[in-house]
């Protein structure tokens, strides 16, 4: 039998070939800055940096766990041996060139990382894990090629700015003003967590990417960047599931040779 | 389609001063709710009302973290294809009184038979019924039908002034029994309809012969659905003993009883399961078919399908989007943020007659086209990529559907009306919609809300399903249909993808016609050839519905 060699994604264009990247677990995701973890942590503003992570259940090995060939099999993460709660970090992206789109978020978060629950919606993306778990995730996705400062919002409510034009400095609306441009620094500063409440002091994300950089990165087709109809695989690949889920709904005996 | 003919742009310039096409604008700068006419008035009334009430009241400071709303523009709304524009807020259904209106009058309204009852009087009891005795009985039931007594004496019953609204007439498809009805009580439907559609109507119908019931709107306001067959039914049957001099309790009295609230009944809306627990005439038991047959655009203006098709789009958005699912099944006020989408800004209507003058180019007119894989796809493609494409071409139409469901609902909603446009056939339509919102997702990496995504990634494998709690033919789908339960902002362009087929073959009615019949009614109050006018009256408080209680209440 031949080995199963993912494919992670189809189509021919830069847009699809970005997204094939993004998902593939062996592809490291370039690092463009750092943002500490006690600033990562004060972001999130689920704990304050040095507070231990509270916890919903004992560690794992103290709770006699019953006999399950399912625990055999998948070794439980860091944060579930430990007995975290699940906690959050949300994002919202423009739909202005942005490296991730929401889908994306959830199809590289499933091919990357463990634990994951992910939600998609057109303008934000929640990505729920174990605490400590979560902090390690959200540093790849905060330090990484996958995040503008200016285009991507850490959100957890009032997330609208997705779909609406730029700031003059072309940075994404964001109503409770969680994030503002730095003219003198050129850098993006968030003065309030995810949630919106006031930071001690603020937090720079680093300067915002270029545009002509993110029109090489991005995974969303645009008419104005790479167009959906020139990526004839892709318009193909689409129609043909969507016949082969009717066809299937009517009669599965319709389809035939997959 | 030239830019400048894009049906859209008037509009979008109304909306924000920056040139459609600019991606770039100032936030934060806009005073918040002061900017906007409507919240100052609500910011006014609630601060009166909060010291009146002596409980603290609408205040939009409370907003998440202090920041109220219209950090960015708060921008006006275009009622499609009219001049009217008004405020979000003014199309939200507590703040409309067309948009309540329209509601009621389906509500409130029953179809009943008359014939078991008169096979009932002349076989079984002996008595002639003629087009007097008819006419005489019509009179009765006018009288009693808002409230009134007709067999007891010292009955309690309804004030005029509150139940004006409530009356019965008839239609036949018999032209000689339909001559002999007082014009009063009469549907005519050679009068209300064009040649084509009264013929194709009237031999649907036959020699039958209807009552449509209207129950007075207070009712419809202060009790349920199911309520309304009870109403007729009682105020029938009491008639009929008074108009045929029947004994009050003979057992053939149960006769007319069982044909009016049973054997003879046209509900506006089926009863629905436990888990949604609403009885008949609520809006989530009223079929696709039913709504698109209920407006009566395609009376007045059969030559436009497609317009026609948009007007019952809005309907469907405010019955099913605002009402249902808004309040029944949701609570809350943000359902109609979201709905507005299919019946503003002439967004929905351009991404339309796009797809009209697509297929009217490629297959030479409406319905002339069989469904097949090559046509669904082409066409549902073309003009899916073609409105995702002007979302990507002005960015204000973008900031106007800012939400990924609303531009779903939209792009999907145009590609589904052409397809049925084509074909004159929903099926095609519905599956078109599938498509269209794979592609979507596909294209922008996003689509709607989570429950919005699964129901059309599930939607392809049942589009073409007839099987019970599988499918349904799609005319007889609607929110109490499984996978059409869970989210708003689809059935309203599911209701026009019904509308498209039917309209673009030229048919008189797309499910019952009886239901058509029964809308064309000048006394109604709402304006169902016309109804996104009406939601503009509405909006502007121009128009006056039915169930005031000014005569019971303290004057101001």
């Amino acid at each position: 039998m031949v080995e199963y060699k993912p494919q992670y994604y189809p189509g021919s264009s830069k847009v699809s070939k970005n997204r094939k990247k993004y998902m593939d677990p062996s592809y490291k995701l370039k690092k463009l800055r750092t943002i500490s973890d006690d600033d990562l942590v004060k972001l999130m503003g689920h704990r304050v940096p040095g507070e231990a992570y509270k916890s919903v259940h004992p560690p794992l090995e103290e709770m006699g766990e019953p006999a399950c060939p399912i625990r055999e099999l998948v070794e439980p993460t860091p944060g579930a041996k430990a007995g975290d709660r699940i906690r959050y970090i949300q994002f919202t992206d423009s739909v202005y060139f942005t490296p991730l789109t929401p889908y994306m978020r959830a199809w590289m978060g499933h091919t990357r990382y463990r634990g994951v629950d992910i939600g998609v919606l057109s303008g934000r993306v929640p990505l729920e894990m174990r605490e400590r778990d979560l902090e390690k995730v959200a540093k790849e996705l905060v330090e990484t090629e996958i995040f503008d400062p200016a285009r991507c919002g850490i959100r957890g409510a009032t997330v609208h700015g997705h779909s609406l034009r730029l700031d003059e400095n072309g940075m994404m609306f964001d109503a409770l003003r969680r994030f503002v441009f730095d003219k003198k620094t050129g850098e993006v500063v968030y003065v309030k967590d995810q949630i919106g409440v006031p930071l001690d002091k603020p937090i720079s994300v680093g300067k915002p990417i270029k545009e002509e950089e993110l029109r090489e990165m991005t995974s969303e087709y645009r008419v104005d960047g790479v167009p959906f109809r020139e990526d004839k695989e892709m318009v193909e690949f689409v129609q043909r599931l969507h016949m082969l889920r009717t066809e299937a709904g009517f009669d599965p005996n319709r389809v035939k040779g997959i | 389609m030239a830019t400048e003919k894009k049906m859209f742009l008037e509009a979008l310039r109304k909306k924000f001063k920056e040139s459609p096409e600019e991606k770039y604008t100032k936030f934060y700068i806009y005073d918040g709710w002061k900017q906007s006419k409507r919240k100052r008035e609500f910011v006014e009334w609630g601060t009166k009302l909060a010291k009146e009430r002596g409980i603290p009241f609408y205040n939009p400071e409370m907003h998440l973290g202090g920041i109220p709303l219209g950090q960015r523009v708060l921008m006006p709304y275009r009622l499609s294809q009219t001049d009217i524009y008004c405020e979000g807020d003014d199309l939200h259904f507590i703040n409309n009184a067309a948009m309540q209106q329209m509601w009621h009058d389906i509500r409130r309204t029953v179809i009943v038979g008359l014939d078991a009852a008169h096979m009932v009087l002349q076989k079984r009891l002996g008595k002639e019924v003629t087009p007097e005795t008819v006419n005489h009985y019509l009179e009765v039931l006018n009288h009693a039908l808002p409230g009134a007594a007709v067999i007891q004496e010292h009955m309690v019953e309804t004030h005029p002034g509150l139940v004006s609204d409530s009356y019965v007439k008839v239609f036949t498809g018999d032209d000689e029994l339909a001559d002999e009805i007082d014009k009063r009580f009469l549907i005519d439907i050679n009068k209300e309809f064009p040649a084509d559609q009264a013929a194709q109507l009237k031999a649907a119908v036959g020699k039958k012969i209807y009552q449509v019931l209207r129950m007075p709107t207070i009712v419809a306001m202060t009790c349920d659905g199911g309520t309304m067959s009870r109403w007729s039914a009682m105020q029938i049957s009491m008639s009929m003993v008074n108009a045929y001099k029947l004994m009050a309790g003979e057992a053939a009295i149960g006769e007319f009883a069982f044909a009016a609230k049973h054997a003879e009944v046209i509900e506006m809306g089926t009863l629905m399961p436990w888990r949604r627990a609403r009885g008949p005439n609520e809006p989530g038991g009223v079929p696709l078919g039913y709504v698109a047959d209920m407006c009566q655009a395609s009376r007045v203006k059969p030559e436009d399908p497609t317009w026609v098709a948009l007007e019952a789009i809005s309907m469907g958005a405010v019955l099913y989007d605002q009402f249902w699912f808004g309040s029944y099944m949701s609570g809350g006020v943000g359902f109609t943020q979201y709905a507005t989408c299919t019946y503003t800004d002439n967004i929905l209507d351009d991404f339309c007659y796009y797809g009209a003058d697509y297929v009217k180019k490629k297959f030479g007119g409406f319905g002339k086209a069989k469904p097949s894989w090559d046509l669904i796809k082409d066409i549902a493609t073309e003009v899916s990529l073609y409105g995702l494409e002007q979302y990507e071409r002005f960015p204000a139409l973008m900031e106007t559907h800012f939400g990924g469901s609303q531009r779903a609902a939209v792009v999907a909603a145009g590609a589904g009306v052409a397809v049925s446009l084509a074909t004159g056939n929903c099926t095609a339509g519905i599956n078109g919609w599938y498509l269209s919102q794979l592609l979507h997702k596909e294209e922008m990496g996003r689509l709607g809300f989570y429950g919005y995504d699964q129901q059309d990634q599930c939607g392809s494998a049942n589009s073409f399903s007839y099987r019970s709690d599988e499918g349904l033919p799609f005319n007889l789908r609607g929110v109490n249909y499984p996978n059409y339960a869970l989210n708003v902002g689809h059935q309203s362009a599911h209701t026009g993808i019904v509308q498209a087929a039917h309209s673009g073959r030229g048919d008189a009615w797309t499910t019952n016609p009886l239901i058509k019949i029964a809308f064309a009614d000048k006394d109604l109050k709402f304006d169902f050839t016309h109804p996104r006018l009406c939601f503009g009256k509405g909006a502007l408080r121009e128009f006056m519905p039915a169930g005031e209680r000014s005569l019971i209440i303290p004057s101001r």
